[in-house]
């Protein structure tokens, strides 16, 4: 078995494309071709992503390329994941799970899904609460699915609030220390998230992704964790 | 004289923005403005009022989330119905002779097909309704603003045209970005004008979300693609929170924000007035420089 190290740059490629069969394809034949799954992702897959990320800020990709790429990216994880597993040991097949919803009395959704979705193409176990999500609710899923991180949107002044009445249910319950908190939405900033005691917030999916790898303390690691 | 003839002839007024303005008033957030069409009438009232007394041309009913799609997300769907009656009422019953009230409706806050999970047909039967019942109730034209995919206005104007062959204004949300002014889903004034006057429609506009220069910008690229009219509605300023939280301060320095309404109109805009942010005192000011003009 052997294989080119152009295979990672044809990764890249197939998820700057959005192109979702490709990348399923390419990912069976990585690892048919003895591509480390681990390989496969870090140097692969997932810069597809960031560059993905790198276009949308320049204006060049907007949000159905974003969602599409997501896509892509997804396609390739089914196939990579019960690789990692199997050659694994070490290698946890998700990088934790991400509770995430947007916040009581408020219905927006397009923001919080786009989140979900980058999170879910970068290999985060992703429970998405939907939209208008009680405040026990955001507690008891993290209690309940141990979840390392819990995104939280508000995109209106009037529900902001209730980000920092969750953070408090977590103190209160004793939840608070297991559990990373990022919060984001169009009025939210990071002087906000601060006096909320969030750990983090992101004005965007892109940076969603980077601050969960911060806040979660991956930022080396490639999806599969390694 | 209908809301077209107008246009053709003067620099339209419009009104300034709703919700920021009853928020303004006490109006809690999280509960949708349109809430107060049947809870507090009066003060919907008053502020349809202040806006006719400053000199708006057009006064925009409290109907922005009244669609079917939108009300049932927050639960409401069976109040359709009474609450786009009531907010046509509040803005018909005193719109002053030789003024207009359009029938406000905004998105349904959901992504169609294929990029979410919105049937465009059910948008599509959503406006049809909305557009009904507004009509129905005395608008004298319709106006769908703050429209960020273009495939939403296109169902919302197939719908509107089962039901009306009167003026429809569509008015979206641009960013300006590197290249230019895209929606968030990569659409451009000239492929909005394109595929929505393929629809028919009447009126074309853009508001919310850019402020400033850049709907200075955004309105000169827009008049460059189309002989349509234009109505172009920036905020004034973007929202900040307050260090002790309560209720989003809009920054704007009125001067510049009239400065730049009247580069607009010099553009060859046909419609002019306030988003988020702006309330009757800058729209009476704007109405002033109108005049003078």
């Amino acid at each position: 078995m052997s294989f080119s190290d152009g295979i990672f740059a044809e990764m890249t490629d197939v998820v700057v494309r959005c192109d979702r069969e490709g990348a399923t394809e390419l990912a069976r034949r990585a690892l048919a071709e003895g591509v480390p799954p681990v390989r496969a992702l870090e140097e692969g897959f997932a810069p597809g992503i960031r560059k993905v990320g790198d276009l949308w800020e320049e204006g060049e990709y907007f949000l159905p390329e974003l969602l599409a790429a997501a896509e892509a990216m997804k396609a390739a994880m089914a196939i990579i994941e019960p690789a990692l597993r199997e050659g694994g040991g070490e290698a946890p097949a998700k990088r934790g799970t991400v509770v995430i919803g947007t916040i009581q009395g408020d219905i927006h959704d397009i923001g919080k899904s786009l989140v979900a979705a980058m999170l879910s193409a970068m290999g985060f176990n992703v429970i998405d609460l939907g939209p208008d999500v009680a405040y026990a609710r955001f507690v008891d899923t993290v209690r309940e699915q141990k979840a390392d991180l819990l995104c939280m949107s508000a995109l209106l002044t009037t529900t902001m609030s209730g980000q920092g009445d969750v953070i408090r249910m977590l103190e209160e319950q004793g939840l608070r220390q297991d559990v990373r908190v990022l919060v984001g939405g169009s009025p939210v900033d990071e002087a906000w998230s601060k006096r909320i005691g969030a750990d983090g917030y992101a004005p965007n999916a892109m940076d969603a992704v980077r601050a969960a790898e911060r806040v979660l303390g991956l930022e080396k690691a490639g999806p599969g964790g390694a | 004289m209908n809301i077209l003839e107008a246009l053709a002839q003067r620099t339209v007024l419009f009104d300034g923005g709703l919700g920021s303005a009853l928020i303004a008033r006490g109006l809690p957030g999280g509960a949708g403005p349109e809430r107060w069409n049947l809870e507090r009438p009066e003060e919907v009232r008053e502020m349809h009022r202040a806006y006719f007394e400053a000199g708006a041309d057009v006064v925009q009913t409290n109907t922005f989330g009244c669609n079917l799609v939108k009300l049932e997300s927050e639960g409401i769907g069976e109040r359709e119905e009474e609450i786009n009656a009531a907010g046509a009422e509040l803005a018909v019953s005193i719109r002053p002779r030789d003024r207009f009230v359009s029938g406000d409706m905004g998105p349904t806050g959901k992504l169609l097909k294929p990029h979410g999970g919105l049937d465009p047909a059910a948008a599509e039967e959503a406006y049809a309704r909305q557009a009904l019942l507004l009509l129905g109730g005395g608008v004298d034209f319709l106006a769908l603003e703050t429209i960020f995919q273009l495939a939403e206005a296109e169902a919302a104007l197939r719908g509107i045209r089962q039901v009306s062959e009167g003026p429809v204004l569509v008015s979206l949300t641009f960013e300006r970005k590197k290249r230019g002014f895209f929606t968030i889903m990569g659409e451009t004034p000239l492929q909005a004008a394109e595929r929505l006057g393929e629809l028919g429609v009447d009126i074309l506009g853009a508001n919310c979300t850019l402020t400033g220069d850049d709907m200075v910008a955004l309105a000169e690229e827009f008049r460059g693609v189309t002989s349509l009219p234009l109505v172009m509605q920036p905020n004034a300023g973007q929202p900040r929170i307050p260090e002790d939280g309560g209720p989003p301060v809009y920054e704007c320095d009125h001067e510049e924000y009239l400065a730049n309404m009247m580069r607009m109109a010099d553009a060859g805009i046909n419609g002019l007035g306030g988003c988020c942010g702006t309330g009757p005192d800058l729209i009476a000011a704007l109405r002033q420089r109108l005049d003078q003009r």
